[in-house]
């Protein structure tokens, strides 16, 4: 008995001993603060690198110039006839330009160390040095006169050697800093200003700079409004007619009809929103083709066979909006559907007997009911319209002529993807920013209003 | 107006809930169906409204035949078991409702509205919205929307199974008075008895789809046509024991007890198993036949005392008796039945 006992008090004595600075250590894990952290750690930096680092990263390059031009790393600085003439016309430095662009000859130390590496007779060198040093020469031919007329007399093949050591044009040179194209402009023009340099340094930089011109840009161009009124066009009538309006027309339809044919039906039109983009709008690109279906129905009737996606504007918006729209619809035909099935069926029963047609238990028990799910599937369905591109890409790519092109694409083409072949990353990251900020201002307002509504929302009569 | 169900049926695919079933509620009365669950009763109550459609036979409402009728344009008022009030309307909405879908102007309708609303007293309450009423109040609502448009007939179905028992007590007769009040015809569904008896002109007592009798609540109790009846109505409820008839005798199985065969019975042949029916109220210290047994179970009522009676062969049978305490739990006593009060009964259940 008495041993028992000391045994289970020896016996639990270092389990406790043990026991206790564990749970000390870990004992934060205990809190619902401290464990929250912990799991939270992954998802949060699941939302940094996926969700937050593109945002940034899009306002970053929204406020440079980078583009296939001048790439994404540092650049160099280039002198150019092209960088000259930009001298002359953005920064009004004409004589600046021709001075800097005009064939130079100077005298100086470093190319008479030039001449002496070369082996060319030292009296020829003594004797520019002491007759010539600093002096500056605007054409060769004249340079050369004097050369001729130094006392040692080098031969025509010495003088042209000579001469060309001493040339210092800055036509077609690259410098890999900015000092290096300093030096080399003040060495042709010694009294050259800070603004002139500054201007130089701008004209000839061949990398990306910093700069708000893309938003300038954007605002001023006409194809921005264009783009937009496309866009807003674009998703209006896709939400009104498809995500909210075809959507609640099939939700509807399906309550009304027997539980099994409603159900095929519902499946069958969720499959435009379960195949795969590229395929879905491949049928319809063969439905519209000038050897595809509807063209050779039509031929029947005498119609001249024609590519009937891209034959006009308003046959490309027809095809872009009822290819988005009929995936669009499924999402909100799930959700209203649900929403409906969730009305009790005695409320359709006491409709009935209160004497109410179908439009009118639609209009007074369906809607009502819907009115959250409805606002909802707006909300939702704008911001991912606003943001849809795969499917107009792969049926119009904003054609023809452009008059599909929405934001989204807009961007696309500007940035990554274009005929002319230069990609503007910078401008594409500006319109892509627009597009963020619109998205988030938007999301802002939804999000106060759904909370809103949990808030003022009253609980159900329980059935 | 008149109600005549015409071997009326119905059926959901295989399942035949109803056949054959004929039924007749007279203008004015108010008629309770009454009958355990699944027996076919809402089923009833929807075929007459028009929510289901009848697979055979005709429903008149007076002389017309509504049959073919939708439920929008038969007029009748239904109090769903659930209610059914308009979650997203105010009270005063909900009982507008079927009003404002008859395009009634606004000034009569808001003038039916609170007329009904009066009623039914919930006019302190016609801005709030269903989820804020209790249960009563929502009862009451339901009634009120059922009746303003001043129906043909109404139908309750089960209108009182979510109340507490004190306030289904008190809507018990505030029903029969509105009924009463308006003369309107009404159909009430419900599987509790007392409610039946308590509310209505008449039962229905229906089971597996059928009507098994129809009578008044007093008729229906002092000569119910089938045990089914006999047993469905009375609480405490009647209580049955296996008999033999033998020389215009009943003799209980099994133990040594003869009851005089009731004067309203045909006597069947001797040897003829039946089932005899005692009401509580009929088994005490006064009656013509004796009976020994032993108090296997006492329940002080109040007023009254609920006896469990053990007989030799161990069937149950019950007494309701004022209260006293001359007996007590286990003790063998010799009581009375008053044999112009027992029901006899068929194997299969038919009254004798
Ligand atoms: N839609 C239906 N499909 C198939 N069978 C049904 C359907 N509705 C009712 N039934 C069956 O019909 C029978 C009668 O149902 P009903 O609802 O009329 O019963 P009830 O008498 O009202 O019962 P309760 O008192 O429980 O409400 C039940 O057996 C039920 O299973
Ligand atoms: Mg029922």
């Amino acid at each position: 008995m008495n041993a028992s006992r000391d045994i289970a008090r020896d016996g639990s004595a270092p389990l406790k001993a043990r026991a206790v600075p564990a749970r000390r250590s870990f004992g934060w894990l205990n809190s619902s603060k401290g464990l929250g952290i912990v799991l939270l750690t992954p998802a949060l930096m699941l939302v940094v690198l996926f969700f937050l680092a593109p945002v940034v990263l899009t306002a970053v390059f929204a406020f440079t110039n980078m583009s296939t031009a001048t790439g994404i790393t540092g650049g160099a600085y280039q002198v150019s006839p092209g960088t000259l003439r930009v001298l002359t016309d953005r920064y009004g430095m004409r004589e600046l330009a021709a001075r800097l662009g005009q064939p130079t000859y100077i005298v100086d130390e470093e190319g008479l160390a030039a001449l002496e590496e070369m082996g060319i007779d030292p009296g020829i060198i003594a004797g520019l040095r002491d007759e010539h040093l600093g002096e500056t020469y605007s054409s060769r031919r004249e340079f050369e006169r004097e050369i001729r007329d130094l006392p040692d007399r080098p031969s025509t093949r010495t003088v042209k050697q000579i001469s060309a050591e001493f040339s210092r044009s800055l036509a077609n040179a690259r410098f890999g800093n900015a000092g290096a194209l300093v030096a080399a402009a003040e060495a042709i023009d010694p009294d050259l200003g800070d603004a002139e340099k500054e201007a130089l340094l701008d004209a000839t930089y061949t990398g990306w700079t910093w700069t708000t011109d893309n938003f300038r840009r954007l605002a001023s161009s006409p194809q921005t409004t264009r783009v937009l009124l496309n866009t807003v066009f674009f998703v209006a009538l896709t939400l009104t007619l498809f995500n909210t309006g075809f959507a609640m027309v099939l939700a509807i339809t399906t309550h009304y009809i027997p539980e099994r044919p409603a159900g095929i039906f519902r499946i069958i039109w969720f499959l435009p929103r379960i195949s795969p983009a590229v395929i879905y709008v491949l049928l319809w690109k063969w439905l519209a083709w000038d050897t595809g279906f509807i063209s050779a129905f039509l031929d029947n009737f005498g119609v001249r066979p024609r590519n009937w996606m891209l034959g006009s504007a308003t046959n490309a918006w027809v095809f872009v909006i009822l290819i988005n729209g009929f995936v669009g619809a499924s999402m909100g035909m799930v959700i209203f559907a649900s929403a409906i099935k969730a009305i009790p069926q005695s409320l359709f029963h006491a409709a009935s007997v209160d004497g109410a047609y179908r439009w009118q238990q639609v209009r007074h028990i369906i809607l009502p009911h819907l009115k959250w799910p409805i606002l909802f599937v707006t909300c939702y369905q704008t911001l991912s319209l606003l943001t849809a591109i795969d499917h107009i890409l792969l049926s119009t790519d904003g054609g023809p002529g452009g008059s599909t092109e929405v934001w989204s694409l807009w961007v696309y083409h500007t940035a990554l993807n274009n005929y002319a072949g230069n990609l503007q990353y910078g401008y594409g990251a500006a319109m892509a920013l627009v597009l963020v900020v619109i998205g988030v201002v938007l999301s802002l307002i939804y999000l106060r209003l759904f909370n809103y509504s949990a808030l003022i929302v009253k609980p159900r009569i329980e059935h | 107006m008149r109600i005549l169900l015409d071997k009326f049926s119905k059926s959901f695919g295989d399942v035949r809930v109803i056949e054959d079933m004929t039924l007749e509620i007279k203008d004015g009365e108010m008629l309770a169906l009454l009958g355990p669950s699944g027996c076919g009763k809402s089923t009833t109550l929807f075929a007459i409204c028009g929510i289901h459609k009848v697979t055979g036979g005709r429903i008149l409402f007076g002389d017309r035949d509504m049959t073919g009728v939708p439920s929008q344009e038969r007029n009748v008022g239904v109090v769903f078991q659930s209610y059914a009030l308009y979650p997203h309307m105010t009270v005063a909405e909900n009982i507008a409702f079927p009003l404002r879908i008859r395009k009634l102007p606004e000034a009569e309708v808001k003038r039916q509205m609170e007329e009904m609303a009066n009623l039914v007293h919930i006019e302190a309450l016609l801005d709030r919205r269903p989820a804020e009423l209790s249960g009563g109040q929502q009862q009451r609502v339901a009634l009120a929307r059922a009746l303003v448009r001043r129906p043909n007939v109404l139908l309750l179905d089960e209108p009182l199974a979510n109340l507490d028992a004190k306030l289904r007590l008190e809507m018990r007769s505030e029903i029969r008075r509105i009924q009463l009040e308006t003369g309107i015809t009404a159909i009430l569904v419900t599987h509790d008895q007392v409610e039946a008896m308590s509310m209505c002109d008449r039962i229905a007592i229906m089971n597996a789809g059928e009507i098994i009798q129809i009578a008044t609540p007093q008729e229906m109790y002092r000569n119910p046509r089938t045990a089914f009846v006999a047993g469905f109505l009375g609480n405490p409820p009647i209580a049955f024991i296996e008999a033999e008839a033998r020389g215009g005798m009943l003799a209980v199985k099994d133990a040594d007890i003869r009851l005089p065969m009731p004067a309203n019975a045909t006597t069947p042949p001797d040897g003829t198993p039946v089932i005899v029916g005692i009401r509580p109220e009929n088994l005490g210290r006064d009656g013509d036949a004796p009976i020994r047994g032993r108090i296997s179970f006492v329940e002080t009522q109040g007023r009254e005392n609920l006896y469990d009676l053990t007989l030799a062969n161990g069937s149950v049978l019950r007494s309701i008796q004022r209260e006293s305490d001359d007996v007590s739990l286990n003790d063998e006593v010799e009581w009375r039945v008053r044999s112009d009060q027992l029901f006899l009964f068929a194997q299969n259940g038919e009254r004798l």
